[in-house]
């Protein structure tokens, strides 16, 4: 790969910061009520961005693939948790985030892999993986919270449907399908649109490292639809992981946490 | 007269609070019987343990004779029929909303359903959000009787209705009753009742204060 970019040095970094204070100092000028949010985030992102860029520097340099898929599973763990926090109270929510995310992740990377579209090397690794797990965790999270939003607010039809005796799978099917296809949305108009509303991130990477543009976007390809893939098993695999968990041995819809 | 459903020491507790408390008592077969009370005392809670829409916390329910856990719950749903206070639609068609429960019901049978409770002269075609309340509470009768109940419990199956509809719904559930259905209904109010059912429960704050005919209930209290 030829590496043209232009990388800013720390004097640039520093320099950039001015962004952040003018969009704070306008935020205050304004009485927005952010400003503080606006300075925690910037420092937060500072923060994080450097531990991570030093950990990568250290994964890349001595923790094989191995390391590398530690780091995924890591990513997953932490995605799980993330998605869970959007389930409003659902059960299981946490595992059932967790086994959506990672089979997603491990079928979509490892078919990848396998085939060999995506090199087995610590530095593809890493970020391939890093937008898989991420657009495996945002399917997640909506595919949940449309469940749940569903079920406390069709329990009347809901249970009416099980009062004539029908299974839980049954009752809620009308509602699992409009669920996946509603966290489905996101990734769909993304696909259709890419290129023509943003550059997406990596082929802006691939450009900005100077990679030409045809050739950026052959990776950008197979991006969108390993993202597209990702969020769709994610998405069907939560979906039914959570309407079992929706009724009881009784096949009765079980009353969540803060539900009256 | 056989029992349809005999309960003994019912108790059920709900996020700390004690909604049934002790409930002792029958259901007959075949008859209508009304649980009577006011907002809040267990009435509705009852017809949902009956369906198994919810269990006691402690006590013992038998179905039959048969202990309630006991019998396959998708079965004693459709043995045991429940409808809501509120009936809500789920389907777009008078048909559609038939065949919910029994995809295979034939127009015919459809149509006969319609006819037992009062609504001959809808169109199976028409739709569903085009009905009165009545009309609706009426849909929702013929829809929990495609799956040939043995029992059918009503939740406050004419409280929202005007006097004719409400005429209407006690005529079709007496006529219900007489072909050998057991109905139980809830009802805040014993005058409502009264000419429909053959017997009443007064529930209390979760405790069963009287029984009786309505006759006897009314002179009571």
């Amino acid at each position: 790969m030829n590496t043209t970019a232009q990388i800013p040095d720390w004097a640039g970094v520093a320099t950039s910061v001015v962004l952040v204070l003018l969009a704070a100092s306008l935020a205050l000028y304004q009485r927005l009520g952010v400003t503080r949010d606006l300075v925690w985030a910037g420092t937060r992102a500072f923060v994080q961005l450097l531990a991570v860029g030093a950990l990568l520097t250290v994964l890349f340099a001595h923790a094989g693939l191995w390391g590398s898929a530690a780091w995924v599973v890591g990513m997953v763990v932490l995605a799980g948790f993330v998605a869970a926090g959007r389930a409003q109270g659902l059960p299981t929510a946490r595992v059932s985030a967790w086994i959506a995310v990672g089979l997603g992740t491990l079928l979509t990377l490892g078919i990848l892999l396998a085939l060999g579209v995506v090199k087995a090397e610590p530095i593809v690794v890493v970020p391939v993986g890093g937008m898989v797990v991420s657009a495996a965790m945002s399917a997640t999270a909506l595919t949940m919270r449309a469940i749940a939003k569903t079920a406390i607010e069709q329990r009347p039809a809901i249970e009416a449907r099980l009062s004539l005796g029908m299974t839980g799978a049954a009752a809620f099917a009308p509602y699992l399908r409009e669920g996946a296809r509603t966290a489905l949305i996101p990734a769909i108009d993304t696909t259709k649109v890419v290129g023509l509303i943003a550059l997406p991130g990596a082929m802006t990477g691939l450009i900005l490292a100077g990679v030409s543009p045809f050739d950026a976007i052959r990776y950008q390809i197979v991006v969108m639809y390993m993202l597209l893939a990702a969020a769709t098993l994610s998405s069907v695999i939560v979906a039914r992981l959570t309407t079992s968990s929706l009724f009881d041995s009784a096949d009765r819809l079980v009353r969540f946490d803060h539900e009256g | 007269m056989s029992e349809a459903f005999s309960f003994e020491s019912v108790v059920l507790e709900r996020d700390g609070r004690r909604i049934l408390d002790g409930v002792s008592d029958h259901i007959h077969a075949g008859a209508v019987t009304a649980i009577i009370g006011d907002s809040g005392a267990g009435k509705s809670t009852m017809l949902r343990l009956f369906n198994r829409l919810e269990d006691p916390t402690s006590g013992t329910i038998r179905f039959k004779g048969e202990p309630i856990d006991s019998v396959n719950v998708h079965q004693l749903r459709k043995r045991v029929s429940l409808v809501a206070q509120t009936p809500v639609m789920l389907a777009a068609t008078v048909l559609e909303e038939l065949r919910i429960a029994a995809p295979e019901l034939t127009q015919d049978r459809a149509l006969e359903l319609l006819g037992q409770v009062a609504l001959a002269d809808v169109d199976l075609d028409r739709e569903t959000v085009t009905m009165s309340g009545g009309e609706r509470q009426r849909l929702a009768l013929a829809r929990a009787l495609t799956v040939d109940p043995e029992v059918l419990l009503l939740d406050e199956p004419t409280s929202s209705l005007d006097d004719a509809s409400a005429s209407a719904v006690d005529l079709v559930i007496r006529t219900l009753a007489a072909s050998g259905l057991t109905v139980v209904l809830v009802s805040h109010d014993l005058d409502r009742v009264q000419g429909v059912a053959d017997f009443v429960l007064v529930l209390e704050k979760g405790r069963l204060v009287e029984r009786g005919s309505p006759e006897q209930v009314r002179y009571l209290s």
